[in-house]
């Protein structure tokens, strides 16, 4: 594990890369006398978020609510799902190739199809966000299951186990590691498909203040829910590193 | 000595692997009984089908032809009633686990009460009771094979199985670990089979010693070992020792390695 000194380093550098961007962006559109529309500068994108806070603290919350949400329930499914395949050699043949088509199929094809069938609202939004985080978990967390340590499949045959026991003092806790990758890919691609899926939809959201903001040709405002996001998907992203490092901690 | 166990029986085993189209015998005939609470070890060229032996009595393998009973029952019983001590060359113990929860194991699998007080006793006895609560992985190898064969025992098995167990540990800390087992199985002699290569530790340990041929396996001498018990390491440089190691060793020659490529 890192020390605070060597955290605090790690961040500096991390955070100088971005600071520099900002920097040079500033610098850019001064130079070439940008107006708004075409590209505001950092400033004023950061005015905009202190001059309607509630727009971007409000939609902001949708959008973490609903990606939180699906993300739960996606990673409930994806594994429930990979532990059904894994105990029948008859479940996996079926539900692999679904879970590839499903995951192959673009999520923009898909909203028509699933909003025709729960309607033009939240359920759909909710349904997108589970499906993509599904397919991460599903795959990881049955590679995991597989991904035994050498010996221990014998061992747990010669000590008699049941096949409920062989998952619940076996194959679950080797799978923990690959889970977790699985967790930690479909963590930032939950918060992109909220915000894609309240773009099309358009309810609310940080997705719904961008679509709005588009059409409108609102650059500072389209910039200011740009960087929410962002700030929603790093967040999951960290979150889901420290989980990690939680969990491995021992291993 | 307190004689424990049951006896196992070899009753003409054979045993052939299918590779695509083609078969591969890997054990022939081989008919042997192991009394109740003896020590008997294969020793064999590499590939001579000794792990295959011990796996059919273990119930990871069927016999292509024969059987192999333990008592009265086939091994996979002796397995679903958690009667079976197995410890293997890599040590198979569950990274996640400290050494305390790895040797509770078959407790939990028998779903039997852990027995704290048997488990403290025989990490003493294993001369691990300082690392009970250390991981697999903070362990050195000898400690790894120690703590496997800790968990090996914990049910009190009827019978002992151990493939090759000491195999990837460097001389000294193999003849640490002899005399560490001769003196755990001392306690209740317990029916055991040990697949070694080293003719020293075979007869260091057994009341017989099997020699097998190159493959498929064929038992081609069973040398009854005459020293008393308990035996103190000087046995080692006994002059009867020697001879009869050399004895080993000559009839193993001849049987060059034959692990399939
Ligand atoms: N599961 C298996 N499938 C195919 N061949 C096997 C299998 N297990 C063992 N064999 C073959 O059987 C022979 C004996 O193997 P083994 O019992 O492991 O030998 P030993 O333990 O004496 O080194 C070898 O030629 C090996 O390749
Ligand atoms: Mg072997």
């Amino acid at each position: 594990m890192l020390t605070g000194l060597r955290t605090a380093k790690l961040l500096l550098v991390q955070i100088s890369g971005i600071v520099g961007l900002i920097v040079l962006w500033q610098f850019w559109v001064a130079a070439r006398g940008l107006n708004t529309i075409v590209l505001p500068g950092p400033m004023s994108v950061v005015l905009q978020l202190l001059n309607e806070p509630a727009v971007y603290f409000w939609n902001g919350l949708h959008t973490l609510a609903l990606a939180l949400a699906g993300l739960a329930l996606g990673t409930l499914l994806g594994t429930t799902v990979a532990v059904v395949a894994w105990s029948s050699r008859l479940f996996e043949g079926i539900l692999t190739p679904l879970g590839l088509i499903f995951s192959s199929v673009p999520i923009v094809a898909l909203i028509p199809v699933i909003a025709r069938i729960l309607g033009y609202d939240v359920r759909t939004e909710l349904a997108i966000v589970i499906l993509i985080s599904f397919f991460p978990l599903f795959v990881f967390t049955l590679k995991g299951l597989k991904a035994l340590p050498p010996g221990a499949s014998d061992l747990f045959q010669t000590l008699g186990a049941t096949k409920r026991q062989h998952l619940a003092w076996l194959a679950l806790p080797a799978s923990l590691p690959s889970w977790l990758t699985g967790f930690r890919i479909a963590a930032p691609h939950a918060v992109l498909a909220a915000i894609v899926a309240e773009f099309l939809m358009g309810t609310s959201g940080l997705g719904h203040v961008l679509e709005g903001a588009r059409s409108d040709l609102q650059m500072q405002r389209a910039l200011a829910a740009s960087l929410s996001a962002t700030v929603i998907s790093v967040t999951f992203f960290l979150l889901s590193a420290v989980l990690e490092q939680r969990l491995l901690r021992n291993r | 000595m307190q004689r424990a166990g049951t006896s196992i029986r070899l009753n003409h085993v054979s045993k052939s692997f299918s590779i695509g189209r083609k078969t591969v015998a890997a054990v022939d005939a081989v008919d042997l009984t192991i009394e109740a609470g003896e020590f008997v070890s294969f020793i064999g060229p590499s590939g001579c089908g000794k792990s295959t032996i011990l796996r059919m009595v273990a119930a990871l393998e069927a016999p292509t032809a024969g059987q192999v009973t333990i008592g009265d029952l086939p091994p996979s019983e002796m397995a679903q009633h958690h009667r079976l001590g197995v410890a293997f060359q890599d040590h198979a113990l569950l990274p996640w686990l400290t050494v305390r929860k790895n040797v509770e194991l078959p407790f939990r699998i028998a779903s039997r009460p852990v027995n704290d007080q048997q488990i403290d006793q025989l990490l003493n006895l294993v001369g691990l009771s300082e690392f009970d609560r250390a991981r697999p992985k903070q362990l050195s190898g000898g400690m790894r094979q120690r703590a496997s064969i800790a968990r090996a025992l914990i049910l009190q098995p009827d019978v002992l199985l151990l493939d090759e167990p000491f195999g990837a540990l460097d001389q000294v800390t193999r003849r640490h670990l002899n005399i560490e087992l001769q003196n755990i199985w001392a306690r209740n002699a317990i029916t055991t089979i040990l697949i070694t290569h080293s003719v020293d530790e075979a007869l260091f340990l057994s009341d017989r010693v099997v020699v097998l041929s190159g493959r498929p396996g064929r038992v081609v001498k069973v040398l009854p070992v005459p020293f008393g018990r308990p035996r103190s390491p000087s046995v080692m440089r006994d002059p009867l020792f020697h001879q009869l190691a050399d004895d080993l060793t000559e009839s193993l020659e001849g049987y060059v390695g034959s692990e399939e490529p």
